[in-house]
């Protein structure tokens, strides 16, 4: 019969082409010249992404700390309570930034894994991705802590947890093994050998929390490597480190280079920006009006502090120069419907004023910005390596070397010079300097002040210092263990 | 699959001649003549027979209908009879002439099912298969062929909440079979598998038939899961050897309903919202009666071998919203030759459709209910002139100027839809079929979309934007089938089909938009924007192929008309599937047995139990999800300096996890039922009971992201999810349906039917793989503002799917505020749930005389809804201020609350309803002209009134989350009416037919 023979044809395995993209082995089986730098792209792709967005690592830093925070107007900003929880240090496994956060991490560290697979060869290019996937662990290693490790050569089903002490190793174990073989550049948006001796120092000043032992010395002589190179210098315009062609910052070490038509995700001026700050910078989307700083940090600031400018107060106006006015302002705001942004939080929730709150202004917002900024984000800046180097001697008790280094930064900022020197000033100082810059939160622990009470939260919990392995993710993998305290 | 019709007819009229002889040659003095005419068409009847009641003696009407009969004394009552009429008994009276109208026997029209690859016999059926005819169509404007079939069918549910003319139906048989972009049944379009729905007008539909259970839609295998509808269109004239031209010619006036009250400008202001000094009813500024025109012609005919029908439909949709509306044009030529004296017979389908649509943002439905009743629609100051053209606007959160929005975004598209079917089949033998079938069926859809540069909403930041976009599918069947019937002994017959069949289906479409116009040109020349990467602005193309390949059998077994039994297998290998798991098989089984042939049964006139048993299958929605294809990621400047260019490179990454064991759903179904029939066809029907197991469903699963990735061994999850089979869902119903042929008194004839469903909810068994999957699963949320974190629809294992969990209300303290159980997610209750226990559908046909009265109800129990509006309007705290308030029946006034709106059981109802969902009067016209062979005028009238307790927009069943766009979840939130839901309408249609002969 005619169509039993067709039907035998008929079942043969059928092969799926792919007509809009491409497969494993497409990639494997290129020999475009452009092969490595597309991989090498490929990876920081996933990097770039969204971790300046709302929901992302970066929202759980900065509304964990005592710098910000996102007060619920009416309404508005309620969302289940999740922000709220995330200021009074209540917040529960399910939330849904730390499974962002999470996913955001593995999802890069998957990729990288798959790269390494497939090119064991090429040794410039696995090294830098070596140190790449370091630096998600070094997020990860901060926010969870006791996360599973999984490089290329994981097998088998479920991983488990490894302590923070073994996390620690293995990202000191990535940047050392492979610190020889990066380039020499000092480009901004790659991995270099002064990248990897940054994130070195970064990693050495955080030692004592992740592993019980302090590493001050390992800090300072990592930070030491990366001022003696001679490749950074301060830029005398602190905020020309966060404008929106900060490329040519000088100061910048590892950047995320978003830009808004191609790189997109971070998303600050929607974030915390009022409604009708559209009109103020001709925004192409209306804001938010969600994040805001606490009236205790912007008061750390001196009045002539420069770096003060890195909060929008006061009367707001349109590009035009007229005065916003907000007919919906609340009738019980004493300052009435012409906006103006007030340090002042009236209350966290549940009913905020509108325009209650010192904005994120130290990222520039240019005029016609998109959702997405163009500014190039400074994961790693020399800012901040001076300070790791005053930190780890004022530590290993060195305050002239201290002093000498923390006073740069202070003169930068129009600041007069410390004499003398306390953990606690170097506190304030790394606080004014780094506003923003998803560093408050490591700075408080270490410095053992983020059990302490703040506006609108009691103290907490010691095992408030991590944040729980997200349940989503436990689900998913049930050979996961939650961090103790959730 | 032997259709009895033929032989029957040659028999009575065999008879009927006989009979006809023998009373010739008893003629007697006095005589009777008269004229049989079909009651519809007004047509002659020829060869009916005409028989003095109670005696042998009769005869036959002639080729114009006429008969004369010969009398004798004591003769009362002619009991006039036909093929295909219902008998009619007359008085004889005085008269010595008379004129009888013979009414089509429905029923008996029905005799002929289509099935998969051909048709039966109703009597052979033993599966769950029901047949619609025109008749039993839904009345009125009705766009769409599922509106025809809704609230018809037992356990088929189609719905469309609002009353947008451009929106589709969501049909669902039998419940969910599938989480999946499949979960309408499969259409099968004069045998071509999948074709659009847009190809056919209702107006050329012949009949439609529904195969609900899983062993007669398992002869479709892979894809058909979710049940089969069959449409088959009208393919030749009613009448050999004559020629029908025919005018179906409408219009309908479309009127707003039941909209939501909502407070007076004064009530506004008295609440404390702001006051901006007019007085708007916003809804009144957006709506508008609309008209609709529809114009159907047809011409068809039947000579011989050949057949032919040729259609031109034309509609023109509008919506009771300007800017809201679609022009569909539709012709069709359905051709049918014989050949080699009719062994060789060639069948050509062609259809064209083009749909031209426009539709505003659903957002202005939103606003038109909400926006300040104090605020004008114009403003004349400087800056609402420069800014926004005169709209009144003003810098709030979530606050547009509704009729601004309606008329300063616009969204077209123009679909065309062209399906070529050709058919060849050759007798090889008189019993021996070869037939082979090849059809091309495409779409391709240009849409624009602008916001103009004074657009409040968008056009404003990004400057004016415009966007074109394509969407073209293709799909490519050929079968070919070889049929075989024979008499296995002088009881026993048998018909065995085999067949096999290759499908390509290929989408591609692409995606430009830009920004920063000078003028508001639109996307007719999106050159003249400024601005084409960033926020707003897209270039993007993709493309997808695939290929089913499959062979399939059926076998039927017929003895003595007493027992029937049917098995069919399909086998399906699909591309998309993973390597590991590339074919499927389909099996299927089902016996009745007519115990009227066996027993006696008394009234009863047919009596057949049956019970199937059926697998059928559902394919991935995209035929790349096994191979977790690497996509485009962020354009990467290597060297951070945007000055140099050849350093940038756009990531190439997988964001999706490859699973080479991907495979088809298989959903396993068993059908018990009884198909009956008393007082000789009087009253007919049928009652089912299934139930269905459904597993290894797909579905993207949240996986251990990073870690080595099970189903592509020696890579990494690169992904958090990934298409997994997996889950386990039972549900099972209870259908029943019963008509009434012709009951009453003299002129008077009331035919009723009567159909429900009542549905044992779908139960989530498991939502596991081993270790991958779910013991729970939240979706929707309310939404912005202020609700977006907690979801509302819970699906947990062991529980219904869909139930729909927050805090229980339990009152309100004295200034209003909330009492609620908790606010914690995880202790919220079940509150309720959005699939009906039960949907009925209750069809009336009246006629008297030349008048008949269509009317239908339809409605559903036992589900719930939640009603967004009342979930974020009625509440008087003064961040509810901005916007104005509904005051349903529900809404509590005394407190006002003063919490901010927060999801909880009070805004969870009940929202059982019963619908007259559409009615009809209609008159025939007489005519005594040689050309004109009916005339009919009617006046319809569709949703006229509903009878609910649910206080929102539409008590309409929500299957699906209209705003979830993802296919694979929005399916699992059923029970939400959303804040943008299209206005109620209520239409009113006069129309005219006129057939020529």
């Amino acid at each position: 019969m005619l169509p039993l023979v067709f039907a035998i044809g008929a079942c043969q395995e059928l092969e799926q082409e792919v007509l809009d993209g491409v497969t494993a082995e497409d990639i494997a089986n290129s020999n475009n010249p452009n092969l490595v730098n597309v991989l090498k792209a490929s990876a920081y792709s996933r990097i770039v992404g969204s971790w300046g967005g709302h929901n992302s690592i970066w929202s759980i830093q900065e509304v964990s700390s005592d710098e910000m925070a996102i007060p619920q107007k009416g309404a508005d900003w309620e969302d289940g309570g999740q922000w709220i929880r995330m200021h009074k240090h209540t917040w529960n496994a399910s939330e849904e930034s730390f499974n962002n956060s999470w996913a955001y991490c593995y999802s890069a560290v998957g990729e990288i894994n798959n790269l390494l697979i497939q090119y064991p060869d090429v040794a410039s290019l696995n090294a830098e991705l070596k140190v790449l996937r370091a630096l998600v662990y070094m997020w990860l290693i901060d926010s969870f802590g006791n996360v599973p490790i999984i490089d290329e050569t994981t097998t088998g089903g479920n991983p488990t947890n490894a302590t923070r002490a073994e996390v620690f190793a293995f990202i000191e174990k990535s940047i050392k093994d492979n610190i020889a073989l990066l380039p020499e550049t000092s480009l901004k948006s790659t991995i270099n050998k002064m990248t990897a001796q940054a994130m070195l120092a970064k990693l050495y000043l955080n030692a004592g929390v992740y592993t019980g032992t302090p590493k001050w010395a390992e800090a300072e002589a990592a930070a030491d490597a990366v001022i003696n190179s001679g490749k950074y210098s301060l830029s005398s315009n602190y905020f020309a480190n966060f404008s929106e062609r900060n490329s040519g910052s000088t100061e910048n070490i590892l950047t995320l280079p978003y830009d808004q038509n191609n790189a997109g995700g971070f998303n600050l001026p929607q974030m915390t920006l009022h409604y009708l700050s559209q009109q103020t910078f001709n925004l192409q989307e209306q804001p938010w009006n969600g994040y805001a700083s606490l009236e205790e940090f912007y008061n750390s600031y001196d009045a002539t502090d420069v770096r003060r400018r890195s909060f929008l107060v006061g009367p707001q106006f349109a590009s035009n120069g007229t005065r916003l006015i907000d007919i919906s302002a609340e009738a019980n705001d004493p300052d009435g419907p012409p906006l103006t942004f007030t340090p002042q939080i009236n209350m966290l929730a549940p009913n905020a004023f509108r325009q209650a709150g010192a904005r994120v202004g130290k990222f520039e917002f240019a005029l016609g910005a998109g959702s997405s900024l163009n500014n190039d984000y400074p994961l790693i800046r020399y800012g901040e390596i001076i300070l790791i180097k005053a930190e780890a001697a004022l530590r290993q008790n060195k305050p002239a070397v201290a002093l000498a280094a923390v006073n740069q930064i202070r003169a930068r900022a129009s600041m007069p010079a410390y004499t003398t020197l306390t953990l606690d000033e170097l506190f304030a100082e790394r606080g004014r300097e780094m506003f923003a810059e998803a560093t408050r939160r490591s700075d408080q622990i270490r410095f053992g002040k983020w059990n302490q009470p703040w506006w609108e939260k009691t103290a907490s919990q010691p095992f408030r210092a991590l944040f729980p392995i997200p349940q989503n993710q436990i689900n998913a993998n049930p050979a996961l263990k939650q961090n103790p305290g959730y | 699959m032997r259709n009895y019709l033929p032989k029957l007819k040659s028999l009575m009229l065999a008879v009927v001649l006989m009979i006809g002889t023998i009373a010739v040659a008893n003629a007697q003095s006095r005589s009777i003549s008269g004229t049989v005419l079909d009651a519809r068409l007004g047509d002659p009847v020829p060869g009916a027979t005409v028989l003095v009641k109670g005696t042998t003696r009769g005869t036959a009407t002639d080729l114009d209908g006429k008969f004369t009969l010969p009398l004798q004394a004591g003769d009362q009552v002619l009991v006039i009879s036909f093929v295909g009429y219902l008998n009619q008994e007359v008085e004889i009276g005085n008269q010595s002439s008379i004129t009888i109208r013979l009414e089509e026997d429905i029923q008996s029209l029905e005799e002929a099912v289509v099935i998969g690859y051909g048709s039966q016999d109703k009597k052979e059926i033993t599966s769950a298969v029901v047949g619609v005819k025109p008749e039993d169509f839904n009345r009125g404007n009705v766009t769409n062929p599922a509106q025809l079939l809704q609230g018809k069918v037992a356990g088929l549910s189609i719905t469309r909440p609002g009353g947008s003319p451009n929106s589709g139906f969501n049909v669902r048989l039998r419940g969910l079979s599938t989480f999946g972009a499949n979960s309408s049944p499969l259409i099968v379009l004069d045998g071509v598998i999948g074709a659009s729905l847009e190809n056919v007008d209702p107006n050329d539909i012949q009949s439609i038939d529904v195969l609900k259970d899983g062993s007669a839609a398992a002869i479709y295998g892979a894809r058909g899961s979710s049940g089969v509808i069959l449409i088959t269109t009208t393919k030749k004239g009613s009448k050999e050897g004559t020629t029908n031209v025919n005018i179906n010619s409408f219009t309908t006036l479309d009127q707003a309903t039941n909209l939501i009250p909502v407070l007076s400008a004064e009530e506004f202001v008295a609440r404390g919202g702001t006051d901006f000094g007019s007085d708007t009813d916003w809804r009144d500024e957006l709506i508008d009666d609309a008209l609709s025109f529809t114009t159907n012609a047809s011409v068809s005919g039947s000579f011989g071998n050949s057949n032919y029908m040729a259609s031109v439909n034309y509609r023109d949709n509008n919506g009771i919203v300007n800017g809201v509306g679609n022009e569909r044009l539709n012709t069709r030529l359905n051709l049918a030759q014989g050949a080699l004296n009719n062994r060789l017979r060639l069948n050509v389908n062609l259809s064209f459709t083009n749909v031209d649509s426009e539709d505003i943002n659903g957002a202005a439905f939103r606003y038109a209910t909400i926006y300040n009743p104090t605020a004008p629609v114009f403003e004349d100051t400087e800056s609402a002139i420069n800014r926004f053209g005169g709209y009144f606007q003003r810098d709030l959160f979530d606050f547009y100027n509704p009729v601004a929005l309606a008329r300063q975004q616009k969204f077209i598209g123009e679909t065309k839809t062209a399906l070529v079917s050709y058919r060849a089949e050759f007798d090889i033998l008189p019993n021996l079929t070869l037939s082979a079938q090849y059809s091309q069926d495409r779409r391709n859809t240009l849409s624009g979309a602008f916001w103009s540069l004074q657009d409040f909403q968008v056009g404003i930041g990004a400057t004016g934007s415009a966007q074109r976009n394509t969407f073209d599918r293709k799909q490519r069947i050929f079968e070919s089938t070889l049929r075989y019937e024979t008499d296995l002994s002088d009881k026993l017959n048998m018909t065995l089909l085999g067949g096999f069949g290759l499908q390509y289906t290929t989408n591609q479409g692409f995606n430009a938009r830009v920004r920063q116009y000078l003028f508001d040109l639109g996307w007719n020349n999106l050159g003249a924007g400024a601005i084409r990467v960033g926020n707003n602005t897209d270039v993007s193309s993709f493309a997808n192929q695939d290929q089913l390949n499959s062979a399939f059998g059926r076998a039927n077994f017929n003895w003595d008309n007493t027992f029937f039994v049917s098995a069919s297998v399909r086998a399906e290998t699909y591309s998309g599937f993973g390597a590991n798991n590339q074919t499927g098989v389909f099996p299927a089984f089902s016996v009745g047995s007519d115990f009227t042939q066996i027993f006696d049964m008394g009234v009863f006139n047919q009596f057949k139990p049956r019970v199937s048993y059926g697998v059928t299958g559902n394919l991935p929605p995209s035929p790349t999800l096994a191979l977790g294809v690497f996509g485009n990621g962020n354009r990467i400047d290597l060297d951070g300096d945007p000055l140099t260019q050849s350093d940038i490179f756009v990531g190439i990454n997988q964001f999706s996890n490859p699973n080479k064991d991907l495979k088809w759903e298989t959903k396993k179904e068993f059908n018990v039922g009884v198909d009956f029939g008393l007082l000789n066809g009087k009253i007919t029907g049928s009652v089912d009971y299934y139930t269905r197991n459904i597993s290894d469903l797909l579905f993207n699963v949240p996986v251990a992201a990073g870690a080595p990735n099970p189903f592509d061994p020696g890579r990494f999850n690169t992904a958090g999810s990934t298409w997994v089979n997996l889950a386990d869902l039972r549900a099972a119903g209870f259908e029943f349906v019963t008509s009434v042929n012709q009951i009453g008194k003299g002129a008077l004839k009331w035919s009723p039917t009567v159909n429900f469903t009542i549905y044992d909810k779908t139960t989530i068994e498991s939502l596991s793989n081993g270790e991958l999957g779910f013991e729970e699963l939240r979706f929707a949320t309310p939404g912005a503002p202020g609700q977006n974190n907690n979801p509302i629809i819970y699906n947990r294992v062991g529980q219904n799917l869909g139930d729909i969990y927050g805090p229980r209300l339990n009152g309100l303290t004295e200034s209003g505020q909330y009492i609620l159980s908790t606010t914690d997610p995880n202790e919220f209750e079940k509150l309720g749930n959005g699939l009906p226990k039960g949907e009925f559908g209750f069809a009336n046909s009246l006629m008297w005389g030349q008048w008949n009265l269509n009317f239908f109800f339809r409605g559903a129990w036992g589900h719930d809804l939640y009603n967004s509006y009342r979930g974020f309007y009625e509440n008087g705290d003064p961040g509810s201020n901005t916007w104005n308030s509904v005051i349903t029946d529900k809404t509590p006034t005394n407190p006002l609350v003063t919490s901010s709106p927060t999801f909880n059981s009070s805004y969870v109802e009940d929202a059982s309803f019963v619908r007259l969902d559409n009615m009809e009067l209609g008159y025939n016209i007489k005519t005594n002209s040689p050309n004109l062979g009916s005339l009919r005028v009617y006046l319809a009238a569709q949703n006229l009134f509903t009878i609910t307790n649910y206080t929102g927009i539409d008590p309409e069943v929500r299957t699906n989350d209209s705003e979830n766009g993802d296919a694979f979840t929005s399916a699992l939130s059923p029970g939400i009416e959303r804040r943008n839901t299209y206005f109620q309408t209520r239409s009113f249609t006069l129309g005219v037919t006129v057939n020529f002969k």
